[in-house]
């Protein structure tokens, strides 16, 4: 019994989970759940789809070259069983995992570097490019203006008023007069 | 690779067939369409391109007969004689001949017809010249009729003539009819002759094939001989003395003392002695057959002395066999195949090519005469055998088993034969799965020294600072820039789902802007999100609508207390106004949308112009138009029909 991996997505496939292909050539397809399956008949690649582990590693967004990770492999030289060597085994197991779950975070942690600076950036260049939309500066403005034609605008806004309303009275006496006109 | 087997002659057809053939071919392979009204070459041509053809044919068809059957003097000499006695080779040549004659004869036919169409004045000439032509031609294949049908019988004859190989490794069956030769092939080999008790019912040469030492002999079934000078003997007889005089093989001479034959030993000895010069040569045996009845040792004196002088000379050995009751049959066989194995090697021994091969062949053996024995280790060799009554024998895994309870009841344990470092470890029970990870993978004698080579990287890269962090903090500025660049994201956001609610809209009905609920708080609202002070705009609103009912109209003159003149028109009480009146009030009165956003009459028209102007290329396309109103199906069939099978029953 062991743990295979997903011959699309790389997801570890646990016994008696999935599903298994064999080509009639003898080469097994093992997957973990009826997704692959189906994009692996489809004839997908997987290097091509974002959700696999072909595709992130092909993509330099996971932990490729390491030490760590030549300790895992099927060697094809078989190991009489020893005690010792199994103890001394499971121990090293522990350990490799936790260093390399320690370089995989320093890994993301140097592939995120920069993020930051250029976030910062685009935040400065937005707010430069848009300060109109910030709500004090509008207020602000408002303000200043009242303040300096205070009067002035008062004096307009009257004669505004006052003339649109004659405007339209004079059009509406056109109207009844040519009516007036018709009726004669 | 002199020919031995005449199967695939072509059949030859009667002159009658011949000349249908060739000339239904002429017919249909040259040109049948000619007028008097062409010119008189192409006339000629015409003709002569119909007697050369003909002739061609008969050539070929000649040529090809010809070339099918054997030529007598390429053949072995036993086929030769072989045909010489069955069809006659003086017949067969002369039939072969008088075809090459006739070929011949065709081929001066044509020639002279030939000239003579060369020169005819008319078609009528020319068809007549091609006529006698042919009419000639066809003379000459009438005559062939009696050549053409000896052949077809000696073809179909040829044909059947059993495969006779004169080099291969052969058994030759002879003597007197009815001495048993052809109960003997059918003993020894899967050859189906007829045996009949009569004398001469075999009446040609019969093969029989069979295997001795992984090697294919040839049997050969003769019919009878009597004793009589060669000129006396018929066809069939001269077929066995064809066989006996050509062919290199083992001589089994048969004899019958019992006299069942019908003939008496003094004959049979008599014959011997009279074909015996045909033996020269050769490996010769004098078999004598059933012996059930009469062996060689009952013979009376005078006969033993006879049949002794056969064996004179040492050179021809007597066997003895009985066909009837099997007995002696393949020490015959055997001590034949043996002696012709025998001579045919010493044969070829000398030869050139047997020295060749000798001097290739190489023997290697060790240096300075050590001999090599075989390595057998000391276990196997003090190994005692099993033996079952032994009270000290081995215990096997079977007695384990019965003592355990027996089969279905004992599992064996496959563990205890495991061969480990250290006994305890046997029956270990081994983590598979450890972690998420197969434990297997990890197994690997030197993980250890691994292990620690990771551990030295490991503090080389702390010691070099691969892991530090470096912790950027963001200043008071950068965090203010933060919070506005996420509120102006916001904002644009909003106005983006906001136009596009719009597009969504496409052509249906729009309520139009007047109609539309919209109520002081949403303005107020809105514009103190965007940070405008709203309380004075609010102020104004209020007091330029319309009244609402009574009791909220008091409480807002109540509120609105200073403004006298507002309060003089609210206190006019609305409902004691006339519907005349209402229509004209101020507060209803609509601004023209036409004169709306344009400074004057010029610019109006302007605009209108603009617009039909852009609405003339939508029309001009039978485009959708702002006018167009699509009413779409109420039940669209493609919703509502059908099984569902996949998707649901408003999207699909």
């Amino acid at each position: 019994m062991r743990i295979e991996t997903c011959y699309f997505c790389s997801h570890p496939v646990y016994p008696s989970k999935g599903i298994t292909f064999v080509r009639n050539d003898a080469k097994a397809f093992r997957f973990c759940r009826s997704k692959c399956h189906k994009n692996f008949k489809m004839k997908r690649n997987p290097r091509k789809l974002k959700w696999t582990k072909a595709f992130r590693k092909s993509a330099n967004k996971e932990m490729v070259v390491d030490s760590t990770l030549s300790f895992a492999a099927r060697r094809n030289v078989p190991t009489r069983y020893s005690r010792d060597l199994v103890a001394t085994t499971l121990k090293a197991m522990q350990r490799v995992t936790e260093i390399q779950t320690k370089r995989e975070r320093a890994f993301y942690k140097q592939r995120m570097t920069g993020n930051t600076a250029n976030r910062r950036a685009a935040d400065r260049k937005l707010v430069e490019e848009n300060q109109h939309m910030l709500p004090e500066v509008r207020a602000r403005l408002q303000q200043t203006e009242a303040e300096l034609s205070d009067a002035e605008e008062t004096m307009q806004e009257e004669a505004i008023a006052v003339a649109i309303p004659a405007r339209q009275r004079q059009a509406k006496r056109q109207v009844q007069a040519g009516d007036a006109m018709d009726i004669e | 690779m002199v020919q031995t087997t005449w199967k695939a002659i072509a059949p030859v057809p009667t002159s009658q067939e011949f000349l249908d053939i060739v000339l239904s071919r002429t017919t249909r392979k040259t040109p049948t369409v000619i007028r008097s009204g062409f010119k008189i070459s192409r006339i000629r041509a015409f003709y002569l391109r119909k007697v050369k053809f003909t002739q061609d044919t008969f050539t070929e068809k000649l040529q090809a007969i010809l070339d099918g059957f054997p030529k007598l003097q390429d053949i072995h000499p036993f086929h030769k004689d072989l045909m010489n006695t069955l069809y006659d080779a003086d017949h067969f040549r002369i039939a072969l001949g008088q075809l090459s004659t006739a070929k011949h004869l065709i081929e001066q036919v044509c020639r002279d017809y030939v000239r003579l169409i060369k020169y005819a004045q008319s078609l009528f000439q020319c068809k007549q010249l091609k006529r006698a032509a042919l009419g000639r031609m066809a003379t000459i294949t009438r005559r062939l009729k009696d050549p053409l049908l000896y052949l077809e019988q000696v073809r179909q004859h040829l044909g059947r003539l059993p495969g006779i190989d004169p080099n291969t490794r052969t058994l030759l069956i002879c003597g007197y009819p009815n001495v048993g030769k052809s109960s003997f092939l059918r003993s020894i080999t899967r050859a189906d002759v007829d045996v009949q008790p009569y004398a001469f019912t075999t009446k040609s040469l019969f093969v029989g094939h069979f295997d001795y030492k992984y090697l294919r002999f040839q049997a050969i079934d003769t019919p009878g001989i009597l004793d009589h000078p060669l000129e006396e003997m018929n066809t069939i007889e001269m077929q066995s003395i064809t066989a006996i005089a050509h062919l290199k093989s083992v001589i089994l001479y048969f004899m019958d003392l019992s006299e069942q034959c019908g003939y008496s030993v003094a004959a049979q000895v008599q014959l011997f002695h009279s074909i015996k010069p045909l033996f020269a040569n050769k490996i010769v045996f004098v078999v004598v057959n059933k012996i059930d009845v009469v062996k060689p040792e009952d013979l009376d004196e005078e006969s033993q002395k006879l049949i002794q002088t056969m064996l004179q000379g040492g050179e021809v050995e007597m066997l003895q066999l009985s066909c009837h009751t099997e007995q002696g049959i393949s020490e015959v066989k055997n001590k034949a195949c043996e002696r012709l194995l025998a001579a045919r090697v010493e044969q070829k021994l000398k030869t050139n090519r047997a020295t060749d091969i000798l001097n290739r062949i190489h023997v290697a053996q060790p240096i300075g005469g050590v001999t090599r024995e075989a390595f057998i280790p000391d276990a196997v060799k003090e190994r005692t055998k099993y033996d079952v009554n032994d009270p000290n024998r081995r215990k096997l895994e079977k007695d384990i088993e019965a003592e355990e309870g027996g089969a279905g009841v004992y599992n064996i344990n496959l563990k205890k034969n495991y061969m480990l470092d250290n006994e305890e470890w046997k029956f270990d029970k081994v983590p598979e799965i450890f972690d998420g990870k197969n434990v297997y993978d990890f197994i690997d004698p030197d993980i250890e020294s691994k292990l620690a080579a990771l551990e030295a990287e490991e503090e080389r890269l702390e010691a070099e600072g691969f892991y530090d962090e470096e912790e950027s903090i963001e200043d008071d500025d950068e965090a203010d820039i933060r919070v506005k660049a996420e509120f102006i994201r916001e904002q644009k956001q909003l106005i983006r789902n906001a136009a596009r609610s719009k597009k969504a809209l496409k052509n249906r009905a729009v309520i139009p802007r007047q109609k539309m609920p919209k109520n002081i708080s949403e303005m107020k609202n809105s514009l103190e999100k965007i940070g405008l002070d709203a309380s004075t705009v609010v102020d104004r609103a209020r007091s330029k609508s319309r009244g609402r009912s009574v009791a909220n109209r008091s409480r807002a003159t109540s509120e609105m207390g200073g403004d006298a003149e507002m309060r003089d028109i609210s206190m006019h009480d609305i409902s004691q106004m006339t519907l005349k009146e209402r229509a004209k009030s101020r507060v209803r009165s609509q601004s023209n949308r036409r004169e709306d956003g344009v400074t004057n009459e010029g610019a109006r028209t302007k605009a209108e112009k603009i617009a039909k102007l852009n609405q003339k290329k939508m029309n001009r396309m039978a485009r959708q138009g702002e006018a167009d109103r699509h009413v779409s199906a109420a039940l669209p069939k493609h919703l509502f029909s059908g099984k569902r099978t996949i998707g649901k029953t408003n999207r699909r």
